[in-house]
């Protein structure tokens, strides 16, 4: 990466892979706030977008240090935290 | 020493004709090859031997530097029946398999047969390998990404476990694998799940064989896949049966099958019933071909059909192309004396569906039926053995009373289907 990551881009990622993984999404909105389980999205989706996402973001954190976030925010944030170290 | 016969061994028996109560109507049908989806497609490019052959450009199918580049068939992008969010989950040939299936669903009425009595068994053989290997080479240096769905989406198992999510088959579903002969042990497969009532309804679905440049090397040097000498004039690399022959040309392709019990098909079109099927291993491993195989597949056919080669008016041959294959086979019509029956070649006009042939080429076996007409063999000028009655370059008018179907594959493994007129 050539910038320091930051809060709205991993948030802005998250949400394409989300898109990208549900196309039924398409023409809803979706917000920091949302969690993928509200959105339907399901467990292996969810891997899938997180996974997609840390490629994008060349980020290598064990998917099992990533339980527990609430909404897509929480989320970013943990990858924020994980991937300074 | 010389060969064994069944006599010398201390136990044996000879195979029983099984109860033949549970006839077998086959009452919906759906097709996918470089003809078109569907049957109208698939009739009408057979009936004209439409020529479809061309350079084969799917990504991943790329010929090695200074290699000629591989001939066959392609299909065009099969029809949105998924849900965008499950065909992106789901390899080509699973989305071709949804494709062939819904069509022969709705051809054969399903949505009014319970659930529980509906059975699938795909005919499949490394069926994602193109896909796969592309995928090993996008993540081969950054494991650590590989997308969850690639557990389970490159596996067999994956086509029947997305048609059975998808439509209400809850009987039993399974693939199974016998290379090229894929399709045809699937419908035979499907014979038994119906003849033993373990269930009423069997769908027999040949799977596209998704071939990868690396797999198309390796036919190639393996000196079964022709075409190498044809980039300019791909049309007239696939001869099956000609003198010309020099190995056979693949094709993408998928076929459905609705078979049903007879007895509950009366209310149902019915395109033709399966009255026999022999399935033996002739002890072979790779693939060389073995016409006494051949013959004891045939002959295990007709005894279970109750008919001899005499009463059997058109065969429709596994002929590929290849001259090793194709000799061989002209001994087995030479054994059983076929020279009666009209003779011709699907793989000719579709090339070889691998997986998916004894499936499609089953399809095309029952529309011949119904058509009462026989389709061309396309580059057939002058055949290896003139004594058989071919179907040359133009169809002929036929009525077929008992067609006899065969599909061999790598392995030793030959398969041959009886089919009556309905």
């Amino acid at each position: 990466m050539g910038s320091p990551l930051d809060n709205t881009e991993i948030i802005n990622i998250l949400i394409e892979e989300i898109r990208e993984t549900v196309p039924e999404l398409e023409g809803q909105p979706i917000s920091a706030s949302d969690s993928m389980v509200d959105l339907g999205v399901n467990s292996i989706e969810r891997s899938e977008v997180i996974l997609a996402a840390m490629e994008r973001l060349d980020l290598k954190i064990p998917m099992v240090q990533l339980h527990g976030p609430k909404n897509i925010q929480e989320l970013a944030d943990l990858l924020l935290v994980k991937s300074a170290g | 020493m010389g060969p064994k016969t069944f006599r010398n061994w201390r136990i044996c028996s000879l195979s029983k004709v099984p109860d033949d109560r549970v006839r077998i109507a086959v009452t919906g049908i759906g097709v996918a090859s470089g003809l078109g989806y569907g049957k109208a497609a698939f009739l009408q490019g057979l009936f004209e031997a439409l020529g479809v052959f061309s350079e084969l450009t799917r990504h991943g199918r790329e010929p090695a530097g200074g290699e000629s580049p591989f001939v066959g068939v392609e299909l065009d992008e099969p029809p949105n029946v998924l849900p965008a969010r499950l065909a992106r989950t789901a390899t080509l040939s699973s989305r071709v398999a949804m494709a062939v299936l819904q069509e022969a669903w709705q051809d054969a009425g399903l949505d009014q047969v319970d659930p529980e009595r509906i059975g699938l068994v795909v005919g499949s053989s490394n069926p994602m390998s193109r896909e796969q290997a592309l995928a090993a080479q996008r993540y081969a240096d950054k494991l650590e990404f590989v997308p969850p769905r690639h557990g389970h989406m490159f596996l067999s198992s994956d086509i029947a476990g997305l048609c059975s999510s998808v439509l209400p088959i809850r009987g039993f579903s399974q693939s199974v694998d016998a290379a090229s002969a894929s399709g045809s042990v699937a419908v035979i497969q499907a014979m038994d799940a119906v003849r033993s009532g373990r269930v009423d309804v069997c769908i027999a679905l040949g799977a596209l064989q998704d071939l990868s440049g690396y797999d198309l090397h390796a036919m190639r040097s393996l000196g079964v896949m022709g075409g190498a000498d044809h980039a300019a004039r791909p049309g007239e690399a696939c001869r099956p049966m000609d003198l010309a022959h020099n190995g056979f040309i693949y094709g993408e392709a998928s076929a459905a099958l609705v078979l049903m019990r007879k007895d509950l098909s009366m209310s149902h079109n019915s395109y033709g019933d399966l009255i026999g099927a022999g399935h033996i291993a002739d002890g072979s491993r790779g693939p060389e071909p073995n016409s006494e195989g051949q013959v004891r597949a045939a002959l295990n056919a007709l005894a279970q059909a109750g008919l001899t080669a005499k009463q059997i008016d058109f065969v429709n041959g596994h002929a590929t192309g290849t001259p090793q294959g194709d000799f061989e086979e002209c001994r087995t019509y030479h054994s059983l004396e076929l020279h009666h029956a009209r003779i011709n070649a699907t793989k000719s006009i579709v090339g070889h569906g691998m997986s998916a042939a004894g499936a499609l080429e089953l399809a095309a076996v029952l529309l011949q039926i119904k058509e009462g007409r026989l389709h061309p063999t396309r580059n057939l000028e002058n055949p290896i053995d003139e004594s058989f009655d071919w179907v040359k370059a133009e169809p002929v008018s036929h009525e077929i009373r008992h067609a006899l179907k065969f599909s061999f594959g790598f392995g030793g493994i030959n398969t041959a289907l009886v089919i009556a007129a309905p």
